[in-house]
């Protein structure tokens, strides 16, 4: 139950955090951090897979509302949501039975910074080019995945180091 | 049969998958026509009453900048209020056997005043949510300006909020023309930075020079005035090759800073669109 509520708790203060500070956040132009899919990377490791979809979709919808993106984050969270398993498989071995929430301590450190740093890329790079809906701007929407994605890592690595056991 | 069962419920994930993306993609899709989303963007009620909450602390930051614009604004208008008075002295006389009254042509426009509870300008297709709405007057198409400048243009209305559709945003041209020589062209922007826009159909005959001022050209009569200013000349260049120069905007309006706009009301709208389309019909 507390695993229940402690994501409750997380989805509301990660949506409020995006909606009322990060998305008026910007730096040099380019840098927009969207921090709010710690929710799908930090749902427990055997979440079932149609839950975590549908989790992902009120996420992204949420976000879009705010925003008047409609569409856009739900395509984007919902795709990664549907990779997250595979990303999981490639970089640990989680024992059968358990059911770690992940972290640096349940994954270890090395493969907890490569699981968050493809996932945040792979979110990124499809939402940047669904906004522009088109390459015509490619150098420009490149410059900005690829700094967006740098702060969101960061922004979540320092989290979870800061966050206890 | 019993194959078929086992394969849905196999692939099942992989069928709700492809169900939510379509879902997604076909909101993509509607939301151009932006119109029959307004339940689903942030003029929806509860969305706005959030943000209008958060923008009431925000606000509180930005009162000093807000302050100092007014007083401008004021005194300005205060010296307008002489000049004219001056003007009315002069004119008294031969007023008095005029027949009927008419409003003058600089004067068939009213303001409606709005403050901005949400606004971005790091999107591509960037939009700004204001809280006045049908009740209030606001109806799509009017044009939206601030003490600095031309803001852009309502798209959407709900009874208390609209939503508008900033320079900012590609979906848009406004109409502009030089202050000094009356040369006019259509100004979008390009999606990279907001204090900059960039001006078209400039031919190259024209002579231009850093800082010229650029004013709305009140072509489009029924959402700006003519003469509203729209930003100065940053940089331009042309090629060898090319007829229309490549002009660099800097806009007037700081839209990161923009807490209070006013909403044109053109009173002649209705007269004048329906003239124009009967003349189309015939």
């Amino acid at each position: 139950m507390p695993i229940v509520l402690s994501n409750i708790f997380r989805f509301i203060l990660l949506v409020l955090f995006q909606v009322l500070v990060l998305n008026n956040i910007q730096f040099l132009g380019y840098i927009n951090p969207y921090l709010y899919i710690l929710f799908i990377i930090a749902l427990p490791v055997r979440t079932p897979r149609w839950f975590s979809l549908i989790l992902a979709f009120a996420i992204g919808l949420t976000i879009d509302i705010f925003s008047n993106t409609l569409g856009i984050h739900a395509f984007a969270t919902v795709l990664i949501a549907f990779l997250r398993n595979g990303l999981i498989k490639i970089f640990t071995s989680i024992e059968e039975g358990s059911n770690p929430t992940p972290s640096f301590y349940t994954f270890g450190v090395g493969a907890y910074i490569k699981y968050v740093v493809l996932f945040v890329f792979i979110h990124h790079s499809i939402l940047f080019y669904l906004e522009a809906f088109s390459f015509a701007h490619f150098w420009i929407i490149s410059a900005k995945i690829i700094l967006s994605s740098l702060l969101t890592i960061l922004l979540i690595l320092g989290i979870q180091s800061i966050k206890s056991k | 049969m019993k194959n078929l069962i086992n394969f849905l419920i196999q692939y099942s994930v992989v069928f709700l998958f492809l169900f939510l993306e379509i879902i997604s993609v076909t909101l993509i899709v509607k939301n151009q026509e932006y119109q029959k989303s307004v339940f689903l963007s942030s003029s929806n009620s509860m969305v706005s009453g959030l943000y209008e909450w958060s923008n009431s602390v925000v606000e509180f930051f930005k009162l000093r900048t807000a302050n100092e614009s007014l007083s401008e604004e004021n005194t300005a208008l205060k010296n307008q209020i002489v000049n004219l008075q001056n003007k009315l002295s002069t004119l008294l006389p031969e007023a008095s056997d005029s027949l009927r009254f008419r409003i003058p042509p600089e004067m068939e426009y009213q303001f409606i005043s709005a403050k901005v509870i949400n606004s971005s300008t790091n999107k591509l297709q960037n939009y700004i949510t204001i809280n006045k709405g049908i009740i209030d007057g606001v109806k799509p198409d009017m044009g939206v300006v601030s003490d600095e400048g031309v803001v852009g243009i309502v798209k959407t209305v709900s009874n208390r909020f609209a939503v508008v559709i900033p320079i900012l945003n590609p979906k848009i041209q406004i109409s502009c023309k030089f202050k000094r020589n009356n040369y006019n062209g259509s100004l979008i922007w390009s999606g990279e930075d907001y204090r900059y826009a960039n001006l078209t159909d400039i031919a190259r005959h024209v002579q231009l020079s850093l800082g010229d001022t650029l004013v709305t050209s009140g072509l489009v009569a029924s959402t700006f005035p003519e003469g509203i200013p729209v930003g100065i000349i940053e940089d331009f260049n042309i090629k060898e090759s090319d007829s229309y120069y490549n002009i660099k905007v800097k806009l007037a309006v700081s839209f990161r800073t923009l807490s209070h706009v006013k909403v044109i009301n053109y009173l002649n709208y209705k007269e004048q669109k329906n003239l124009e389309l009967s003349s189309e019909e015939q």
